[in-house]
């Protein structure tokens, strides 16, 4: 990284596109994006914040201005506060879990020579795999009545039943929802990998180092700004994209083991109808995502290299 | 040029013939049946379109009971509901008050055709009715029933299950102890329907105050103060034990029962269809086991659907609604849906009907649910439960009853705060209906 001097574009290998005169081509090129996020993200967030000062029966006919009764209501309730919880520890091991195997599946394919398609294509097809298919999947080979991998930590002696126990439920859903996202963290590394110069490999192949070392002391650190990325992305796959897995495997049960906000969101909103509840949550889980995404850039940004 | 007109001449024809069978007036009815059930229903509404020429009825799957009824909130929202809906009974006051359906005794009456509507079975009729009118039309109405293996008992030297929770408990642990199954019984899906709501009804418990909500909405839950405490020990104990077994989540309690790996199951006398189609034991169904110390035991109380009717229509469409529900409440369409589904027949003539038919000979078991329902007299206790936000408070209590059996809490701990939460729950549907009074303009 050349500091804080900026080099002319042409130099740093940019290109400068010509649009002509005037802001019209842009604008028009631009207005598709801007009118998806208008339709699907403002306004639908805009009536988020609306709704979550009101109280309204379902079908919307009688409304009550409540001002900020919803949230008062949420942080007094227990319930929330243990989804919050429950939200941080799953959100967190799960992303430890995704790019820890990520990774460790894609130094091991970039090791193998022989079939690497064949092991790649293996590896990536959960993708391909509806959440709520691969939580059924789940839920049943870990079945304490009749999944067979539940058999076998029986037969270990554990006493394994994720209907009954807390921890063994929140383990289940860490699992299942790791599994079905490590294919997207894969993907990303396997391309960071291909973009470690061959040079240095050699050369600290020469120098001695094994394979393992190359990979820790030089890919790795050049995979920082893969890795920052991913571990955003995972944060809010935890948060939002988990939910159909939720809903499969657990239900947000045993007692509530399992209720991270974005399922206790659908829960509150399309099956207790408690639409102000509902919408405050959202607010909340917006705000946090918001924050967390912040934080990350501002304090571990800093940490991770870009220069190649 | 000759061609032309001809070919112009041929569309509108064409358009003409198209817009001459439309004639018939259509009216759509979202449901939430699916598997057996959602094929009995396709083949009720066929009976219904054939049987005259001039309304069609198009009967959508809208998935469960939840996704029904958020597919109705966003339709009405829009302001394109359909013209008829089916909701479970726990969503019945929210339906009731929410200014957004039309009372179905109002709309039949002014439509001019004749439903005898004293002649509903009595927890039905009392149950979907507010101050003696019909609100919603009784479709299908259920109970929970026992259902057992019978080779399992015969085995175990009993004739059938017993009356009482304290005998069948022996009987179970019996069972388990000569090794005849590795599973008494299997926690339904719905265990607070059948092993709290309706075991407080029959066993004459308050569930709340103010008749269990039928008077009004400043009800409060009380079922902390009664059996249902012990009720939940009891469930958690007979769960250690390995006497009852969770099917768990994707995995069907029914499954565990018609299989063959447990030995009894208490489940909606509308599993007929679906046990009948898939069991591989030999089964049979009893009433539902009382405490030893209630005697007589009450009532058991329904479940199930209603068809509810949604305003913003235009009075023809309403012409093909009123008739479809005329067709649905005569006694030989609640006879066939009785024989074809397991559901209560809704009517004292349809059960009268089942009954000279000779039908209960071959069936024993669906005559059990309507026995249930009308044994002894009803009273507060046993009337049914009317609950604001019922869903919500449900799935707090839930959220307690499985904290017990994880070990968090202790039964009496449990359903204390599942109490207060409810009442919580409660008092905001309260204070968001206060002074509310049902719909009664018509159409």
């Amino acid at each position: 990284m050349s500091g804080k001097t900026r080099r002319p574009a042409q130099e740093a290998g940019l290109k400068r596109a010509n649009f002509g005169d005037g802001p019209g081509l842009p604008t028009l090129l631009l207005l598709p994006q801007l009118l998806i996020l208008l339709f699907f993200f403002f306004i639908p967030s805009l009536r988020a914040l609306t709704q979550s000062v009101l109280l309204s029966d379902p079908f919307g006919t009688t409304v009550q201005f409540v001002w900020f009764d919803n949230f008062k209501t949420l942080f007094a309730s227990s319930e929330y506060r243990q989804s919050i919880a429950v939200t941080f520890w799953f959100t967190v091991a799960q992303n430890v879990l995704t790019l820890g195997s990520a990774l460790v599946l894609a130094f091991a394919t970039d090791r193998i020579v022989r079939a690497r398609s064949v092991y790649r294509t293996i590896i990536l097809l959960p993708y391909a795999i509806a959440p709520a298919i691969a939580g059924i999947l789940w839920a049943f080979l870990f079945n304490p009545a009749v999944g067979p991998l539940a058999q076998m930590l029986h037969r270990l002696g554990i006493a394994w039943d994720p209907n009954l126990n807390p921890t063994d439920a929140l383990i289940l859903v860490t699992l299942a929802a790791s599994w079905k996202h490590i294919c997207y963290d894969y993907i990303f590394l396997v391309v960071g990998l291909l973009a470690v110069p061959v040079s240095l490999m050699e050369a600290a192949a020469v120098d001695g180092a094994g394979p393992i070392r190359r990979f820790v002391s030089i890919a790795l650190p050049m995979l920082g700004p893969t890795i920052f990325f991913l571990t955003v992305m995972n944060f809010i796959y935890g948060f939002f994209e988990t939910f159909a897995i939720i809903d499969a495997v657990t239900k947000g049960g045993p007692a509530g083991a399992t209720n991270i906000l974005v399922y206790k969101v659908f829960v509150d909103g399309f099956v207790n109808l408690d639409l102000g509840s509902s919408a405050a949550q959202s607010v909340l889980l917006m705000s946090f995502a918001l924050i967390c995404t912040l934080l990350q850039f501002r304090y571990f940004d800093r940490k991770v290299n870009y220069g190649v | 040029m000759g061609r032309k007109v001809a070919f112009i001449a041929a569309m509108f024809g064409a358009l003409a013939l198209a817009g001459s069978a439309q004639a018939r007036v259509e009216v759509q009815w979202w449901h939430a049946m699916s598997g057996v059930l959602g094929d009995r229903l396709n083949e009720l509404v066929e009976k219904f379109n054939t049987s005259q020429d001039k309304y069609t009825v198009v009967a959508v799957a809208k998935g469960n009971y939840d996704e029904v009824t958020n597919g109705v909130i966003a339709a009405y929202r829009a302001k394109r509901p359909p013209e008829m809906v089916q909701i479970a009974e726990r969503g019945y006051m929210t339906m009731l008050l929410s200014g957004a359906v039309i009372p179905v005794q109002d709309l039949i009456e002014q439509k001019g055709y004749k439903v005898d509507f004293s002649d509903f079975i009595k927890p039905v009729a009392s149950f979907w009715s507010y101050k003696g009118r019909m609100s919603a039309m009784p479709f299908n109405s259920s109970t929970p029933i026992f259902w057992y293996n019978k080779d399992h008992f015969q085995k175990a030297g009993f004739d059938k299950p017993a009356d009482t929770w304290q005998e069948l408990e022996s009987q179970l642990y019996a069972i388990k102890s000569k090794g005849i199954s590795e599973c008494g019984t299997v926690l339904p899906g719905d265990f607070y329907w059948s092993l709290l709501e309706n075991y407080s009804a029959i066993n004459n418990q308050p569930y709340g105050t103010l008749a269990n909500g039928f008077d009004g909405l400043g009800t409060e839950f009380v079922y902390n103060k009664t059996k249902v405490v012990s009720q939940v020990a009891r469930l958690k104990k007979w769960l250690d034990d390995g006497v009852m077994q969770i099917a768990g989540q994707g995995f069907s309690p029914e499954q565990l029962f018609t299989s063959g790996r447990c030995s009894t199951f208490v489940n909606s006398t509308a599993s007929h269809g679906n046990i009948e189609r898939n069991a591989t034991i030999s089964w049979s169904a009893t009433f539902l086991p009382h405490e030893s110390d209630i005697n007589p035991p009450l009532n058991s109380t329904i479940g199930g659907g209603a068809i509810w009717v949604l305003k913003g229509h235009t009075p023809e469409r309403y012409e093909a609604v009123a008739a479809f529900l005329n067709f649905v409440a005569q006694p030989e369409t609640q006879v066939w849906w009785h024989g074809a589904t397991g559901y209560v027949p809704a009517t004292n003539r349809a059960y009268a009907l089942a009954r000279e038919r000779g039908y209960y000979k071959d069936h024993p078991t669906r005559e059990i649910a309507v026995l249930q329902l009308s044994r002894g007299t009803p009273n507060e206790n046993s009337r049914g439960f009317r609950f604001g936000n019922f869903v919500q408070t449900m799935l707090a209590q839930r959220q307690e009853v499985e904290a017990v059996f994880a070990g968090q809490k202790q039964p009496q701990q449990a359903m204390d705060d599942a109490v207060k939460r409810g009442n919580e729950i409660l008092r905001q549907f309260e204070k968001l209906n206060a002074g509310k009074t049902p719909e009664t303009e018509r159409p």
